[in-house]
């Protein structure tokens, strides 16, 4: 069957597939330096249970299928190129086996094919000709089985499928010789194209999910200021791994769908501002252009930062790294942070604090408490009240509950009051890491003063920062011998180990709201839920977005101090809580409170649910 | 075109944080060093200006010890300064004898702008800049908002003139404008700016002190302690000793509980405080024990 010319053939296209390869390899390589470690045992795991692909059933089985379905006749055919001879019945099983699994490829290429025409007709760019010419040869091959069979017959169950097609086909060899060269002709154009379209995720996606990254989510990218780097000014100022993250990109679009900013109306898309380093990527080195003329200020400042595009990428892709690096240029290399954002980053410059009160007032909301200072005295617990904890007004009732609780539970623990500053993550999500820096310097130095075991604090935001970013930073100086928690936690380990009881009932049906860097950053989902249900009276339900899919109030990333033009998310999230017909929102976040406080105030409902802090409650009910 | 912008370094008080009547109830991290936010607003107006045309000169001058070097550097940043000029002087100057010292340096300068803040937050004279102008016999208006230079080499000022008037004014140059706070974005300088300005010299200049002062301050009377929401002082301390507690800007140690959370918890909370100041007794209850 085979003609002298198809050794050369096949070596044509295999050489222009590892040119391609090569090219490719050079335009993500090009990227910044960066340390990363790989990881075989989870690529292998990832590639055997899809795990993360299959989040999105249909998707995932989809894509299960076709991985399979083409994977292992491939392996089949490889093999049959040594000659060996199987038992006649063992055959007869592995041609079903592999008559099945091409079904089952055709079957995940027509979902996949229908789902992204279906969109809005118009897939992503190039998409459709990789996706049509492995329809083909799938289709090529069984149509090529059925006029064999015709002409040689073989038992029917070896090869259900490729009877169907016999009955429609001819019994000519004429055309099977035609069919089988079409059919090796695609395999080889797939072959030769493979690096050019985005199936080169086959080799991409796979190297992105080998060195994905293994540190906590919710740590920020370090920015190498002292080489010189002041954020993304061209994908040049990319490292190779977020190169390789774009290379990976399949535009699937399920960032899209998560993301809060796309879904009410924003100009961001996390699929664009991929697909866009992936284009700049094709330009000669040297020649990029401005990563700013291609994304937009507007589009960078929507970010909230929350992470869902991150969760939900089945590649390991982190669209947020590349927009907070965007901001970094834009602010530390352009000096044009978003004007009504500037207030709150001279605040922090000048007071340390997001509200400019000063650490005058820092202490205020512990008039009359009885809260003790962090003195030479080692405590048990350091508590970290932070900017809202401090100065804002709802929120420094949140601080007095959770001293509550501390004193009833009889816990070792003290404040560091007026000395302690912001720590610095408004400032590092906008961008401003310079200012960052000098805030977690001068924590860090604080810590350094005194003895204690644990640091618990009552913002996500805070707890995300001290827990994964401060031990992160080049010069850390931590003492390293405490562990950072969230006051959910911490309260659980309290009514785990019975310090405190919770006697008195809050009847209410409620349901938890997951802050972002609680949940997606951090994982912390149980300790919420946990406590809702230790706390007698309430009833706990989910919302429709929970948990990893937990949706954002619109206020993280700095978005707090931004304006927001269109259909505001919280607004969004109310209408969900409404919705839901919950009467209390329970969550446990300073920003989300006051998001939600806001977007459920707007809809003008007859019956407002209450939005509290999970803390509040707890105290509520303390015996 | 040259321009001077006069900045002072000064000491914000944000609070008192009434852990020390002594020390007049300030702690340092009461005091925040930084440059006079009108100031501030006046090297905006003249970043703007020199964002207009590259051959514009900026100079920035200050007057005193620096308590505020890094605040100095990063308005240095915002405009890209050319040069930072410190007049050394240690002594206690009225608005009269700075503006004195400051003319002196601004001659030598010679510039066609000259802009300050219209008062500064610490002392709030609100003088420097009419009797610059004086000293220097240049037209002088106070507070504007807006500056734009025109072709002719004249400036369009603008300015709030109470009651929501805008008043728009023209003068010749060179000329004295004091700025007024509120029509500026902030600026936030860039890294890049940053280090330049760090890396900039500053340039002392010494004058023999011009006119001797003819206003002496004699006497500073540091408000009294805000109200604030605070428990009432405990009735069994000595009359001293409650208003010690209320000087102390409401740091009073009597221990008033609220009691919030569910109804019956509150319910419990007012029993045990009943029953613990014996105000209570349950026997003398019908149906109680």
């Amino acid at each position: 069957m085979f003609t002298v010319f198809d050794p050369l053939l096949i070596t044509a296209a295999l050489l222009v597939m590892i040119a391609g390869t090569a090219v490719r390899w050079r335009s993500w390589q090009r990227g910044r330096k960066e340390e990363r470690s790989g990881d075989w045992k989870g690529l292998c795991g990832y590639l055997l249970s899809h795990r993360k692909i299959m989040r999105k059933d249909r998707s995932g089985i989809a894509h299960l299928l076709l991985f399979w379905g083409v994977l292992l006749p491939l392996a089949v055919i490889f093999l049959a190129q040594f000659s060996f001879v199987l038992p006649a019945k063992l055959a007869g099983a592995l041609s079903l086996f592999l008559n099945l699994l091409g079904a089952a490829a055709i079957v995940g290429i027509l979902f996949f094919l229908v789902r992204r025409m279906g969109k809005d007709g118009s897939p992503p760019e190039g998409v459709l000709p990789p996706a049509v010419l492995l329809l083909f040869i799938l289709l090529s091959g069984f149509e090529a089985q059925g006029v064999r069979l015709n002409i040689v017959p073989a038992p029917l169950w070896t090869a259900p499928v490729g009877a169907l097609f016999s009955a429609l086909s001819p019994a000519s060899p004429l055309f099977l010789q035609l069919l089988i060269r079409m059919h090796l002709l695609a395999v080889l154009l797939l072959v030769a194209t493979l690096p050019f379209t985005f199936l080169r995720h086959v080799t991409a996606g796979a190297l992105n999910v080998y060195y994905k990254s293994k540190g906590p989510r919710g740590a920020l990218r370090p920015l190498a200021m002292e080489e010189g780097c002041l954020g993304a000014k061209t994908v040049e100022d990319l490292s190779w791994k977020q190169l390789l993250d774009a290379e990976a990109c399949v535009s699937c679009g399920r960032c899209e769908e998560n993301c809060p900013a796309f879904l009410s109306g924003k100009p961001l898309s996390p699929r664009k501002v991929i697909r866009t380093i992936l284009n700049q990527m094709a330009t000669p080195r040297g020649s990029h252009p401005l990563l700013g003329e291609a994304v937009t200020t507007e589009e960078l400042w929507s970010c909230t930062t929350c992470m869902a595009c991150v969760a939900h990428c089945p590649l390991y892709i982190d669209p947020l790294d590349k927009v907070v690096d965007m901001r970094r240029y834009e602010v530390l290399g352009k000096g044009a942070a978003p004007v009504e954002a500037r207030p709150m980053l001279r605040n922090l410059e000048l007071f340390g604090d997001v509200n400019g009160k000063s650490a005058s007032h820092r202490t205020d909301w512990a008039l009359n408490q009885e809260v003790p200072l962090l003195s030479g005295q080692p405590v048990e617990v350091l508590l970290w009240v932070g900017c809202s904890g401090a100065f804002h007004p709802a929120y420094r009732e949140t601080t007095r509950a959770m001293v509550r609780i501390l004193k009833k539970g009889q816990v070792s623990f003290a404040i560091l009051g007026k000395e302690e500053k912001c720590c610095g993550d408004p400032a590092r999500r906008l961008g401003e890491e310079a200012l960052f820096l000098d805030l977690a310097r001068e924590n860090i130095r604080l810590f350094n003063r005194f003895s204690f075991k644990k640091i618990v604090t009552l913002c996500p935001h805070c707890f995300n920062v001290l827990k994964n970013e401060y031990p992160a930073l080049s010069d850390n100086l931590l003492p390293g011998n405490f562990e950072v928690l969230h006051a959910s936690q911490f309260v659980l380990e309290l009514i785990e180990q019975q310090k405190i009881t919770l006697k008195y009932p809050v009847r209410s049906t409620a349901a938890i709201h997951d802050p972002c860097y609680l949940g997606r950053a951090n994982g912390v989902y149980e300790p919420l839920r946990k406590i809702a249900g230790a706390v007698p009276g309430l009833v706990l339900h989910e919302f429709q977005r929970t948990g990893e899919s937990g949706f954002c109030c619109g206020g993280g990333g700095g978005r707090m101090w931004l304006h927001e033009s269109g259909t505001h998310i919280n607004t969004l999230r109310a209408k969900e809580i409404a919705q839901s017909g919950v009467g209390l929102v329970s969550t446990a976040c300073p920003y989300c409170l006051t998001m939600l406080e806001d977007g459920l105030g707007g809809l003008e409902l007859e019956k407002r649910p209450k939005v509290r802090d999970l803390i509040d409650i707890v105290a509520d009910s303390l015996g | 075109m040259k321009i001077v912008v006069c900045v002072k370094q000064v000491c914000q008080v944000c609070g008192r944080s009434g852990l020390a009547p002594e020390t007049r109830f300030l702690t340092p991290q009461d005091l925040v060093y930084r440059v006079n936010p009108y100031d501030e607003a006046a090297v905006s107006v003249a970043a703007r200006i020199k964002g207009a045309s590259d051959k514009t000169e900026v100079h920035l001058l200050t007057l005193g010890p620096l308590t505020a070097e890094r605040e100095l550097r990063r308005c240095a940043a915002m405009v890209e300064a050319n040069d930072l000029f410190q007049i050394v002087s240690d002594a206690d100057l009225d608005p009269r004898s700075k503006s004195d010292l400051l003319a002196q340096a601004i001659r030598n300068i010679g510039p066609d702008l000259v802009l300050c803040g219209k008062e500064s937050i610490d002392t709030r004279h609100g003088q420097v800049g009419a009797f610059l102008a004086h000293s220097l016999g240049l037209p002088f208006v106070a507070s504007i908002k807006e500056l734009d230079i025109s072709a002719e080499g004249k400036a369009r000022v603008e300015r709030s003139a109470g009651r929501g008037l805008r008043e728009i004014l023209e003068s010749t140059l060179p000329a004295v404008f004091s700025v007024d706070m509120g029509a500026q974005a902030l600026l936030l300088p860039s890294l890049e700016q940053k280090k330049r300005a760090d890396r900039l010299v500053v340039r002392t200049l010494a004058f023999e002190e011009g006119a001797k002062p003819r206003t002496k301050r004699v006497g500073l009377h540091p408000p009294r302690p805000r109200p604030k929401k605070i428990a009432a002082p405990d009735s069994r301390l000595p009359a001293f000793e409650r208003i010690a507690q209320l000087l102390s800007a409401g740091r009073v140690e009597k221990k008033g509980v609220v009691l919030n959370g569910t109804v019956e918890s509150q319910v419990d909370g007012l029993l045990a405080f009943l029953k613990e100041h014996s105000l209570f007794n349950a026997r003398n209850v019908p149906g109680g024990e």
